[in-house]
């Protein structure tokens, strides 16, 4: 029987791991890498984000940079032109924009479209939103929106300032882990497993009494604010929202860390993440190498270990305590319930 | 009796192909209605436009005394319609044990709100003891924390049978539920499904291909060829029906 309380304890353990390996960082990196950390405790979120729909309710997105450009472009909109307005009610805003785009999107698109022609009309739709911000001048054009200040947090009982970038750093990071942990517990938690049960077969679920677009469509909203969520705290990191941003390759990038790391692992993404920007560093010097060195590790996951890397790991774990069985029955299932 | 479901000169074609043609049914409350008829009839069809799976082109449909003929199928599932599929449909990565709490909650969604899903993340003790109620009912003890997809073919069914039933249906509809089960697979599935319907107060819908089984369960008859209804009534009257004979009975 499934014992969900291991399973939290061991998730949360893992989701505190994280949040310690990434917060000695300071300590051991120089500035160039530290701000590489923050974007990589970014992109595990916004991976996570795409993940939920993918693996989470059975939604193909190919056009995730919306969600990210939105939540950035709101959150510099928000800073540069209200400025008085507290900055984490900004954040919510800026993630509300990513939502609204979500909202719209979703429910002209997903009552006329489903599977590989709903993930074209998510690129399409991504693909006009980056046309508009180039072609905006209240969004920069191609400029984008550069100063974006980092705040100065009132508490009441004193400030917190955050406008070094390492002060930023510990906010990026222990944000990611709220945000991350509060994913996990939806995905696992009654609403989640209705919309699991949602991709594993929608005619079953609908013949239980649920109208399945219903939650699909609070699903599509949900991961479109998280990736907005990631794109407004990503703005005041790196202090600028460029078009980028929104230009379609950022929609390729959750896919590669989910594929990378295994979409059938709830940190699948977050493996995924770290390795990709591992890589990004390693070949930083070389013009090229980066994006020549992942489309050959891409290659090799998805014909070699479908699973991603953590079911690669999960598998051997299963022969594993396939062959200890008859020695060691209560280990395993703590084992068996990590990252699921 | 009362009549739970009146359906009332159905259409229903697909392109060009009329597969029912001014279909009228009716279930009474508490009875084990069977629908039989030679493949191809339009069974499965009659199932599909009875549980709003596919609309009808014209004809009415009523459900305890309300039209629903506008309705969709997980409308009328919270109207009281609990269903099965030709090819029992589960949720295959999922253990089997996950699949009856993901049918409970769904039902204290349906009865309590949408409330009822949050503030909590493992299932509530409730909804755990009803699913083992269920899995000791239905006999399902030895499979499940495996995923319900390497489920034997008769476990698959019957665990799709206990999710029906985890939502407190009053109509239960089955197709073909003993389908490609062997002989003593099929006699068991038989006592299964009379034993939950008389525990649970069920009024029956099934369609069936196996003789032995529908006159082991019917109390009502009702024979489908071409997609018309060309019999209906108490099983031994419509057994003797002369053109009941001809078309499909005479067959085996
Ligand atoms: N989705 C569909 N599209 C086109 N024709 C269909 C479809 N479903 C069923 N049919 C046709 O309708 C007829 C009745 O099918 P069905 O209801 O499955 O019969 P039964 O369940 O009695 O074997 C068959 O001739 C079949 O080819
Ligand atoms: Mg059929």
């Amino acid at each position: 029987m499934i014992d969900y309380r291991v399973r939290f304890r061991t998730n949360l353990v893992i989701a505190a791991c994280g949040l310690a390996a990434f917060a000695v960082v300071p300590f051991v990196a120089n500035s160039g890498l530290l701000f590489l950390a923050g974007l990589v405790a970014i992109n595990i979120v916004f991976g996570l984000s795409w993940n939920f729909l993918f693996s989470g309710v059975g939604l193909l997105s190919f056009g995730h940079a919306m969600f990210f450009a939105g939540g950035a472009y709101g959150m510099a909109l928000i800073t540069r032109h209200v400025p008085e307005m507290p900055f984490l009610l900004a954040l919510v805003l800026g993630a509300a924009c990513g939502g609204l785009i979500a909202l719209v999107f979703g429910v002209v698109a997903l009552r006329r479209a489903s599977g590989v022609y709903f993930a074209v009309l998510t690129l399409a739709f991504s693909e006009l939103i980056h046309i508009l911000i180039t072609k905006t001048t209240f969004l920069g054009r191609n400029d984008g929106l550069t100063g974006i200040p980092r705040p100065v947090i009132e508490l009441g009982f004193g400030t917190l300032n955050l406008t070094s970038a390492t002060a930023y750093y510990y906010f990026i990071i222990i944000a990611m882990t709220l945000v991350a942990v509060m994913m996990w517990c939806f995905q696992n938690a009654p609403a989640g497993r209705l919309l699991q049960a949602i991709r594993q077969d929608q005619m079953r679920t609908a013949f239980l009494g649920t109208p399945i677009q219903g939650w699909q469509l609070t699903a599509f909203v949900i991961s479109g604010t998280v990736a907005a969520f990631c794109g407004a705290v990503m703005v005041p990191f790196t202090q600028i929202a460029s078009p980028e941003i929104a230009y379609w390759t950022v929609s390729t990038q959750p896919i590669l860390f989910t594929l990378l790391g295994g979409a059938g692992q709830f940190w699948g993404p977050a493996v995924g993440a770290i390795l990709f920007g591992a890589i990004d560093y390693g070949t930083r010097t070389m013009h090229g190498l980066s994006e020549i060195t992942v489309g050959v590790l891409l290659l090799a996951v998805v014909l070699i270990i479908p699973g991603g890397l953590l079911g690669l790991l999960k598998r051997r774990r299963a022969a594993a305590s396939k062959s200890a069985r008859s020695e060691t029955a209560g280990e395993r299932t703590s084992e068996t319930e990590a990252g699921k | 009796m009362t009549r739970i479901m009146e359906a009332r000169a159905m259409h229903k074609s697909y392109g060009q192909v009329k597969v029912l043609e001014d279909v009228s049914f009716d279930l009474e409350e508490g009875e084990a209605h069977v629908v039989i008829g030679p493949n191809g009839a339009g069974k499965t069809t009659l199932f599909r436009c009875l549980s709003g799976e596919t609309r009808i082109n014209s004809g009415s449909i009523m459900l305890n005394g309300q039209d629903v003929t506008g309705l969709a199928g997980w409308q009328r599932v919270q109207r009281g319609i609990g269903r099965s599929f030709q090819v029992a449909r589960i949720f295959q990565d999922m253990s089997a044990f996950e699949n009856l709490i993901v049918a409970i909650e769904t039902r204290e969604r349906s009865e309590k709100g949408l409330w009822a899903s949050f503030g909590h993340i493992a299932p509530r003790r409730a909804v755990m003891d009803e699913a083992e109620r269920l899995v000791h009912e239905l006999g399902l003890e030895g499979t499940l924390d495996d995923p319900a997809g390497t489920l034997s073919h008769g476990d698959k069914k019957r665990l799709e049978l206990a999710m029906s039933l985890a939502l407190r249906p009053k109509v239960l509809m089955l197709d073909e539920p003993t389908a490609g089960m062997s002989p003593s697979d099929r006699s068991e599935a038989v006592r299964l499904i009379s034993d939950v319907r008389a525990r649970y107060g069920l009024t029956l819908l099934l369609t069936e291909h196996d003789m032995e089984v529908v006159f082991g369960l019917a109390t009502r008859l009702t024979v489908l060829h071409h997609g018309a209804i060309i019999a209906s009534g108490e099983p031994h009257k419509v057994r003797a029906d002369a053109r009941v004979r001809e078309v499909y009975l005479g067959q085996h």
